[in-house]
């Protein structure tokens, strides 16, 4: 008997179905490096598989970053501050810093972190629209860029919260269609908490405290990836292909490009686990996983990269990095003597 | 049949870990073993090391409750301050929205890989943290250690939260410990405000845990005997759940030992508090350590083995070569610097650099090494033979085997 750690924690309940119905909001501040320079854009281009030349000012992109052999080294929101300043949302900046000064090359660029200038709050639900809107509407005739109720997926704006100037972009790691991120100086925090707090409660909502919902449960219902999730693979393995741009050279592309051609050897894919008080080791932990059998047979044919639970769906649930071809939808498996089934990657 | 493949030894393994010629250790007759085998080498003798050291620190203070409670005072404070000023939250993986104490947990979890203290995290969260270790080569030196190594991370922890936004305070424990007999090592943490328990002192630091019932047990087929960083299946690399990475040339073993980090710190504690003075303290540490150095070999069967692992030829009998070449073993597996000035069936002298063997900064492990030395090679060799420093340069320490009669041996 292993009381499962989600299922009966009213806590990580109550924290996670916040958002998951009215709005949950979180101190949620990554690390951030400022980069500009008159080569920025070609220098991006060159360091992210996906299409940075395109991205509108004032507007965000996902993209992985690679290695030379295709594998992923980090995930990243790039977003483009102006012209040619972006801001590179991470949670790996030094090594980043390393790998883009061991690729600078000839490329007229500087860049500096600048994490301890900016704090940001994950706003994020079906209500995080009113919530952030609420707290920005008494400004909106004072602001030149427009009501935050305009403001589309992935882009961001400069605005006030009473008095505190922050930047509000539209986004999040929750998986809902609403969701919002407010960047502030970190001396503005406790007066933007003191905003937050009752604006949420008002609409039914409350605070996110417990890291696991932020960062585990609430994003793997939606089937996003915690880097955890990604080391070592490549994006053909873990479904992040599409929105390469191949039509310009970038870091890892050539590597990719035998990957493609050949298949990729792996694949991830979603799994539950109904019973409910399990033993299951997974990565999001550390260490290898717990491998995978085909039930009945002794070659494994992958390994477990995450376990929580959803809320949503009441059921265990987690990705399996497998074999490419080896477990297809409705399979059942064994993991660690538990009995499991293959299901998609998404439970919302 | 089956298509499993069992796990192979590691690959690369040390590379880049500062070794000159081998990534291992030889001996003077070119027995050769692999920086993992010097690893554990040196791990469990700075265990026995470690335990000897512990004994000294309980003649000096034999209330176990009163010892555990300064070990704990002590490594709690001096790992706060450590971490205050010299914490590195990038470098275990904390990142910045990680509020409150928890986040400590990431510190131990890559302390305990690095120091082969395998097991597996079992539960990382804001409010809980549970850690499971099926190895730990200190479990012999004395359950207080436990205790003061779970309050020592209580410290870290602390110091770290204090960096970031004010989140849950962590209350560690070490709810089951190798060091008292348990199957595993556990440090499970828990928030006081989600799972309160009445306050305790700092050495009462075994819990119980309110949340018992959530712990994940591993049973006997599934432990491990290698960290991450040696285990084909990681890759041969230590990874957490923040997917901070390291491979084996981050091990710990020659910058951390229960002797250089707790015990003797807490020793200098009690000359510091009037238990006893400086002098009577190593009086006390020489006495245990040569008579832990004359244990090692008192049986026959120990010197056979001895001999075989350092691949002594027969031509050579009882001669200080013998305990010459095993000092040589320890000083190449914790990658400490030294000089072969003699070598030969006289006599042989090494100089050794101090700085090498001051693990964790502490100025009298080189000491507590030579006071073992010299049990070690009475029952290695023979009592005609004995192990001193002599002529030391400065920063050095110039050690003599040799035949010596001493009447007040």
């Amino acid at each position: 008997m292993y009381k499962n750690i989600f299922k009966y924690d009213d806590m990580k309940r109550s924290e996670h179905m916040s958002v998951r119905t009215t709005v949950g909001w979180y101190f949620w501040t990554h690390q951030l490096l400022e980069i500009t320079g008159p080569d920025v854009t070609a220098f991006l281009d060159y360091i992210f598989p996906n299409n940075i030349g395109s991205l509108a000012v004032g507007k965000d992109r996902y993209t992985t970053m690679l290695n030379e052999q295709g594998e992923i080294i980090d995930d990243v929101v790039v977003m483009r501050r102006s012209e040619d300043i972006y801001w590179v949302s991470t949670l790996y900046a030094t090594k980043t810093d390393d790998w883009w000064y061991f690729h600078q090359g000839d490329y007229d660029v500087e860049w500096s972190e600048i994490t301890d200038e900016w704090s940001m709050y994950a706003v994020q639900g079906p209500k995080s629209r009113d919530l952030v809107s609420g707290l920005v509407k008494k400004l909106e005739e004072d602001s030149v860029e427009g009501p935050v109720d305009d403001l589309k997926f992935f882009s961001h704006m400069e605005t006030q919260i009473h008095g505190i100037p922050c930047i509000i972009n539209r986004g999040g790691f929750s998986g809902e269609k609403l969701g919002y991120e407010i960047y502030v100086h970190p001396d503005d925090c406790e007066s933007l908490e003191g905003y937050l707090k009752p604006a949420a409660e008002a609409l039914g909502g409350k605070e996110v405290t417990e890291f696991q919902v932020m960062a585990w449960t609430l994003p793997t219902e939606a089937n996003f990836y915690y880097m955890r999730d990604l080391a070592h693979t490549n994006p053909f393995e873990v479904g992040l292909e599409k929105n390469i741009k191949w039509d310009k050279d970038f870091i890892g592309k050539e590597a990719l490009l035998k990957i493609k051609e050949e298949g990729p050897k792996r694949e991830m894919v979603g799994f539950e686990v109904p019973e409910a008080d399990i033993y299951i080791r997974s990565k999001q932990y550390g260490g290898p996983g717990e491998a995978v059998y085909i039930d009945g047979e002794e070659e494994e044919v992958g390994r477990v990269s995450k376990l929580v639970y959803s809320y949503v769906k009441e059921v265990n649930i987690g990705y399996i990095l497998a074999k490419k071809g080896a477990l297809h939808m409705g399979d059942k498996i064994k993991i660690h003597g538990y009995d499991a089934v293959i299901t998609k990657m998404n439970w919302l | 049949m089956s298509k499993k493949i069992d796990e192979r030894i590691p690959q690369n393994s040390g590379e880049g870990a500062n070794f000159k010629s081998y990534y291992g250790i030889q001996s003077p007759w070119n027995k050769i073993y692999s920086y993992q085998d010097a690893l554990h080498y040196a791990s469990r003798f700075e265990s026995v090391l470690s335990a000897a050291t512990t004994q000294a620190l309980r003649i000096i203070v034999p209330d176990y409750q009163e010892r555990a409670q300064l070990m704990c005072e002590e490594a709690y404070q001096r790992l706060y301050t450590t971490g205050k000023y010299y914490g590195d939250d990038d470098g275990f993986g904390i990142h910045p929205f990680m509020c409150g104490q928890y986040a400590g947990a990431l510190i131990g979890d890559k302390g305990d890989d690095a120091l082969l203290m395998c097991g597996r995290c079992q539960d990382f969260g804001s409010y809980r943290a549970e850690k499971e270790l099926d190895v730990c080569d200190w479990d012999i030196c004395g359950s207080e250690l436990c205790r003061t190594t779970t309050m020592s991370l209580q410290g870290q922890a602390a110091a770290s939260a204090e960096r970031r936004r004010k989140g849950p305070g962590m209350d560690y424990m070490m709810v089951e410990a190798k060091g008292c007999g348990d199957r595993h090592c556990r440090i499970i943490a828990e928030s006081r405000e989600k799972y309160p328990a009445p306050p305790h002192e700092l050495w009462e630091s075994f819990g119980p845990a309110v949340t018992e019932d959530m712990k994940k047990y591993t049973e006997e087929e599934d432990c491990i005997s290698e960290s991450m960083m040696f285990r084909e299946e990681c890759g041969y690399r230590f990874a957490n759940g923040t997917n901070n990475e390291t491979d084996s040339s981050n091990q710990m073993i020659n910058m951390s030992t229960g002797a250089s980090l707790y015990i003797l710190p807490a020793i200098a504690e009690t000359v510091k508090r009037g238990y006893v003075t400086r002098k009577q303290a190593d009086h006390i540490l020489k006495c245990v350590l040569e008579a832990a150095g004359k244990a090692m070999f008192g049986e026959r069967y120990a010197i056979r083995a001895c001999r075989e692992w350092l691949g002594v030829p027969d031509t050579i009998g009882e001669d200080g070569r013998v305990m010459g070449a095993l000092i040589e073993m320890l000083l190449q597996s914790l990658v400490c610097e030294y000089e072969v000035e003699a070598f030969n069936e006289k006599e042989v002298i090494l100089v050794i650099d101090r700085s090498g063997l001051e693990i964790t900064a502490t100025k009298d492990v080189p000491e507590t090494h030579l006071w073992m030395w010299g049990g070690m090679v009475k029952t290695l060799v023979n009592a005609q033979w004995s192990l001193w420093e002599e002529d030391s340069p400065e920063n050095k320490m110039r050690i003599k085997i040799a035949k010596r009669i001493d009447e007040f041996m």
